[in-house]
C-alpha cells in the first residue's frame, strides 16, 4: 500500500522541508524568497562533492552530501544575510529573490553543473529516509517553539521595537533564523537531488520559492505543524483531482488557485488554526519568591546616580525637540515628568532609553554611555520601559508577553530543550513563576491566557508595565501609563507605582495627569518647549508661576493664538482632572510647536 | 544607436509595468503578485481584439485599458479587501494574489490554450523612419509615445488632482485619510484600477513589440518590474519610469557585450547592488519608523 504511495509521500516531506525553511524566518517576520538560491547551491555542492556511492555505500554518500549540503546553505545564508539584515519586509523578499535568480543563472552558465540539461545524480532517498529528515526539522522546531529563542523571535515577528527594548539583539536573532532557513534549504535542495535523479537550475526558479512560500503561510507560518499541513495540502490536491479524473489542462491550476484563495482568506493563521492551541498557565503559585533558575541582577543602592544627563538635546531639522537638559536621577526616586504637548518628554525618554541617539550633549544610564550604545544594550543595563502607544506582541498571550519581557533575566533554554534536559524545564519553570509574579502585581492574572489584543485599553497599558517589570529592572520608565484610564485606574496605578518605589526601583514616568503626577512622585520635572523649567518636590512645582504659566498660559501667548493657550487640554490638566483626554488635539496645527511629540504611526513594516 | 533605441522601446515597457507595480505598493503598501497575470492576459485579449474583432491595433488599446482596469478591481475586492484588517495582511495579501494570478493564468490556458500566439500577419503597418542612421518603426514609435503619455498622465493626476491627493493622503496614513473624509476604499479600488490598467496597457504592448503572447510572459517580466521598482525606490513613480529605461538599456547592452544568457543577472546585479548602497532606491524616500 505504501508502494502505491511512496513518490506522494516522498514529495509531502520533501515540500514539508522546503516549507520549513521558508517557516523559520517567517517566525521571526521575514519574509525571504532566497531559499530556492540556498537549496540549489547545496543540491549542487552536495551531489558534485559528495563521493560516489560505489566507495563509500549509498546513504553514507547521502549523508555526507547533506553535511555538506546544510553547510553550504548555512554559510551562503550568512554571506546574503550579513549585508541585507536591515532590509524588511518585501524588500528583503525581493533582495533574497534576486540572490536566488543570480545563483539560477550562474549556476546554468557553469560547466560542472551541465548547464539547462542538469547534473545526474543516483537515487538514493527512499520514504523512510525522507520522513525521517522531515521528522528531525519538525522536532527542530517543535522544540524551538516554547523555548526562550523561539520567543525572541515571535516577539520580534510582533513589534521589533519593543522587541529591542526586552533586551533582544535582533540583529543577532534574525540573522540566526535567516542561517537555521539556509541550512533547512540545503538539506532540502540535497533530499531533492538525491530523489528527482536529474536536477537543473532551473527547478529552483522563482516558481519553486513561491511554492515554498506558500506551502508554509498556507499550512500556518505560527505554528510548528504548519509546513507539514501545508505540504500535505499542496500535494494531495493535485492527486485528489486526478483521482476523482479532473483531467483538462487548466482546471486543476484553476481549482488549486481557488482553494489556496479560500483557505488564505477564510483560515487567518492558516491550515494549522484548525488544531487546538494549546496555552500554557502559570503553574503553581505565584506568589512564591522562589527565584532560582533567574539570573541575578545588581541593582544599584539607594542614593547612588541612575540617569545623569549633560546639556542633552536633540534637533529634528532645526526644531529643538529638546534643549540643553541637565538632569540628575538617582536611585529610589520617583520623578513625574510632566509639561504641555511638544514640550520634548518622549523625545528625552526616547534619548533615555536609547531608541534616539540625542544630537549634542551626553547621558550616562546605568552606567552606560547612550548614544552609539544599541537599545538591547542598554536594556540589559536595566532600563525597561513602556510606551506611549502600546507596542504589545499582539498575536501572544499575555503570559508570553511577559515571558519575553523576562528575556533578560532567564536562561537561553533551546539548545537543552533538544536534549530534553531537566535544567531547561527547572528554568522555563523559573522564568514562567517570574512572569506570573510580574502579572499579579499588576493584576492580571485572570487573563494570563487572552492574547494581547483581546485586552481592553486598560489591560494593555498595565499588561505593558508587567511585561516591563519581569526583566528585573533598575530603571523603570513609563510613557503616560495613566493615559486612557479613569480616575480608580489611576489611582490603582499610583498605588502600584508607589509600591515598586518601596521595592527599590527607580521610576522616570511621563505623565499627563498633573494630579497624579504629583501624589505619586518624590520629584517632579517640568518640560517645556524642549528645556527644563522647574524642577523639585510636587509642593514647590505645583507653586512654580512658570510652570502655571506654562499650563494656562500668558495673555500674550493668547494674543498670539499659541499653542497652549488654545488647547482646552492644558486647562483641564492643570485644573488636575483625573484622565487626559487622548492625545490629538495639540497635535493638528501643524507648525505650532504642539506638533513635537511622537506622532502616532502606523507600523508599515510586514509583520 | 540601433541598440540605444531598442533598449528606449523595450524599457518604456518595462517601466509601465513597472509603474503599476509600484503604485499600488506606494500607496497601499501592498504587492500585488497578480499584476503579470493582467499583463499576459491582456496580451491576449488584445491579440483577439485584432484577430476575431477586427479592430486596429490603436482601437484594441482603449478597450484592453478598460480591461485591465476592471480586472483590477475584481483583484481588490476578492485578493486583498477580505485582508484588509488582519496582521499579517501584507503576506497574506502575497499569497491571495498569487491564488488569484494561478486562476487567472488557468483560465487564459482554458479559453487560448497553451501555445504562444501572434496577431494576425498584417495589422503591423509597414511605416519606417530612419533616426540618426537607425531603423524605427512606427509601431515602435507608437509604443513609446503611448507608454511616455500614460505614464505623464498618471504623474499628473497623482499630483494635481483631487482624486490623486486622496492617494497620497492614504498613503501617508490611511487612518487619518479616512477620518479627513477620503473614501479610503474607493481610493484602494480606483488605485488597483488604474494600476492594472497600465499593466493592461504594457502587456498589449510587449505583445506588439516582440508579436507574440505566451502563457508565461508574465512571469518573465515579474522579477524584473520587482527589480525596476526596487532600484527606482519602491512607491516613486518617477523612479520607475527611470529604472524601467535603465534596465531597458542595460539588458539591450548585455545581450550585445556579455552574451544572452547572462541577461537575467544584470537586473539582479543592479537591484543588489542598490539595496547595498540605497536601499530607498533612487528616487525613493527613506521612511523612519516612529516610536
Amino acid at each position: 500500500m505504501l508502494g502505491q504511495y511512496a513518490t506522494t509521500l516522498t514529495f509531502i516531506a520533501l515540500g514539508a522541508i522546503f516549507a520549513y525553511s521558508f517557516y523559520a524566518v517567517l517566525i521571526a517576520g521575514q519574509l525571504s524568497l532566497g531559499q530556492a538560491g540556498f537549496a540549489s547551491l547545496a543540491a549542487f555542492s552536495g551531489a558534485y562533492l559528495a563521493p560516489s556511492g560505489d566507495d563509500v555505500g549509498d546513504v553514507a554518500a547521502l549523508l555526507i552530501a547533506v553535511a555538506i549540503g546544510m553547510s553550504v546553505g548555512a554559510i551562503g545564508a550568512v554571506v546574503l544575510g550579513l549585508p541585507t539584515m536591515h532590509l524588511r519586509g518585501v524588500f528583503l523578499a525581493i533582495a533574497t529573490l534576486g540572490f536566488a535568480e543570480a545563483v539560477r543563472v550562474v549556476l546554468l552558465n557553469q560547466e560542472w553543473t551541465g548547464g539547462a540539461q542538469g547534473l545526474g545524480v543516483p537515487r538514493v532517498l527512499t520514504v523512510g529516509m525522507a520522513w525521517t529528515a522531515l521528522a528531525l526539522v519538525a522536532y527542530w522546531f517543535w522544540r524551538m517553539g516554547r523555548s526562550r529563542y523561539g520567543r525572541a523571535l515571535e516577539a520580534i515577528r510582533e513589534d521589533e521595537l519593543a522587541a529591542r527594548s526586552m533586551g533582544i539583539d535582533v540583529g543577532r536573532h534574525r540573522l540566526a533564523a535567516f542561517v537555521t532557513a539556509g541550512a533547512v534549504a540545503g538539506l532540502y535542495g540535497v533530499l531533492y537531488a538525491y530523489y528527482v535523479r536529474l536536477i537543473a537550475p532551473n527547478d529552483f526558479d522563482f516558481v519553486a520559492a513561491v511554492e515554498g512560500l506558500v506551502t508554509a503561510v498556507v499550512g500556518g507560518s505560527t505554528m510548528f505543524l504548519g509546513p507539514l499541513l501545508g505540504s500535505g495540502f499542496q500535494t494531495i490536491v493535485p492527486e485528489i483531482q486526478r483521482a476523482v479524473g479532473v483531467e483538462a489542462g487548466w482546471i486543476r491550476p484553476f481549482l488549486a488557485g481557488l482553494l489556496l484563495l479560500v483557505v488564505i482568506l477564510f483560515l487567518p493563521g492558516g491550515l494549522a488554526s484548525l488544531l487546538p492551541r494549546r496555552t500554557r498557565m502559570p503553574s503553581g503559585a505565584a506568589d512564591d519568591d522562589d527565584t532560582t533558575g533567574l539570573a541575578g541582577r545588581r541593582h544599584p543602592a539607594a542614593g547612588e546616580p541612575v540617569i545623569t544627563l549633560a546639556g542633552l538635546g536633540k534637533e529634528y531639522g532645526g526644531v529643538h525637540a529638546v534643549r540643553g537638559v541637565d538632569l540628575e536621577i538617582r536611585a529610589g526616586e520617583v520623578v513625574g515628568l510632566i509639561g504641555p504637548n511638544g514640550a520634548g518628554k518622549t523625545t528625552l525618554v526616547n534619548m533615555i532609553s536609547g531608541l534616539v541617539p540625542p544630537s549634542s550633549g551626553s547621558a550616562t544610564v546605568l552606567g552606560t554611555a547612550i548614544g552609539s550604545t544599541p537599545v538591547h544594550r542598554i536594556a540589559a543595563a536595566g532600563v525597561s520601559r513602556t510606551f506611549q502607544h502600546s507596542k504589545l506582541f499582539n498575536r501572544l498571550s499575555a503570559l508570553e508577553n511577559v515571558l519575553v519581557g523576562a528575556h533578560l533575566v532567564s536562561r537561553p533554554t533551546f539548545l537543552r530543550r533538544l536534549l530534553w534536559l531537566p535544567s531547561a524545564r527547572r528554568d522555563e519553570r523559573a522564568a514562567l513563576r517570574q512572569a506570573a509574579r510580574c502579572l499579579e502585581r499588576v493584576g492580571l492574572t485572570d487573563l494570563a491566557a487572552s492574547r494581547a489584543e483581546a485586552l481592553s485599553y486598560g489591560d494593555q497599558r498595565r499588561l505593558e508595565i508587567a511585561r516591563a517589570l519581569a526583566s528585573d529592572p533598575s530603571l523603570l520608565i513609563l510613557d503616560e501609563p495613566a493615559a486612557g484610564m479613569n480616575h480608580v485606574e489611576a489611582g490603582r496605578l499610583s498605588e502600584l507605582i508607589r509600591s515598586l518605589a518601596l521595592d527599590g526601583l527607580t521610576i522616570l514616568f511621563i505623565e499627563h495627569n498633573v494630579g497624579m503626577v504629583l501624589q505619586t512622585c518624590t520629584r517632579v520635572v517640568v518640560l517645556n518647549f524642549g528645556e527644563v523649567i522647574a524642577s523639585g518636590t510636587p509642593d514647590q512645582v505645583a507653586a512654580d508661576p512658570a510652570v502655571i504659566e506654562a499650563y494656562l498660559g500668558s495673555a500674550d501667548d493668547d494674543a498670539d493664538g499659541g499653542p497652549l493657550a488654545g488647547s482646552p487640554r492644558a486647562g483641564a490638566t492643570a485644573a488636575g482632572a483625573e484622565a487626559a483626554p487622548p492625545d490629538a488635539v495639540a497635535n493638528l496645527r501643524p507648525g505650532a510647536a504642539g506638533t513635537l511629540d511622537t506622532p502616532d504611526s502606523t507600523p508599515r513594516d510586514a509583520t | 544607436m540601433q541598440q540605444l533605441l531598442n533598449g528606449i522601446f523595450i524599457g518604456s515597457i518595462y517601466a509601465l509595468f513597472a509603474i503599476g507595480f509600484t503604485l499600488v505598493f506606494g500607496i497601499l503598501d501592498r504587492l500585488n503578485l497578480a499584476h503579470p497575470a493582467v499583463f499576459a492576459a491582456s496580451a491576449f485579449v488584445g491579440i483577439e481584439l485584432v484577430e476575431r474583432g477586427g479592430l486596429s491595433l490603436w482601437a484594441a488599446l482603449p478597450i484592453v485599458f478598460v480591461f485591465g482596469a476592471v480586472l483590477g478591481l475584481v483583484i481588490e475586492r476578492v485578493a486583498f479587501r477580505p485582508l484588509k484588517n488582519r496582521p499579517d495582511a501584507h503576506f497574506a495579501g502575497l499569497i491571495s494574489s498569487i491564488a488569484l494570478a494561478g486562476m487567472l493564468i488557468a483560465v487564459l490556458q482554458w479559453r487560448y490554450g497553451p501555445d504562444t500566439r501572434r496577431f494576425p500577419p498584417g495589422s503591423f503597418p509597414d511605416t519606417r523612419y530612419e533616426v540618426f542612421g537607425a531603423q524605427v518603426t512606427l509601431v515602435q514609435v507608437v509604443i513609446l509615445v503611448v507608454s511616455l503619455a500614460l505614464m505623464v498622465g498618471l504623474t499628473y493626476m497623482v499630483t494635481r488632482t483631487r482624486l490623486g491627493r486622496g492617494m497620497r493622503a492614504v498613503a501617508e496614513n490611511p487612518t487619518a485619510a479616512r477620518v479627513l473624509g477620503v473614501n479610503v476604499d474607493r481610493v484602494t479600488a480606483v488605485t488597483f484600477a488604474i494600476s492594472s490598467a497600465l499593466g493592461a496597457v504594457a502587456g498589449v504592448l510587449f505583445a506588439i513589440n516582440v508579436n507574440t503572447a505566451q502563457l508565461g510572459m508574465g512571469a518573465a517580466i515579474e522579477l524584473k518590474g520587482l527589480a525596476v521598482i526596487i532600484v527606482g525606490g519602491m512607491g516613486s513613480l518617477p523612479g520607475a519610469l527611470i529604472g524601467g529605461l535603465l534596465l531597458g538599456l542595460a539588458e539591450v547592452f548585455a545581450v550585445q557585450y556579455i552574451g544572452s544568457s547572462w541577461v537575467n543577472v544584470i537586473a539582479f546585479g543592479l537591484l543588489f547592488v542598490i539595496l547595498l548602497l540605497r536601499p530607498q532606491g533612487l528616487l525613493g524616500a527613506r521612511k523612519v519608523r516612529e516610536v
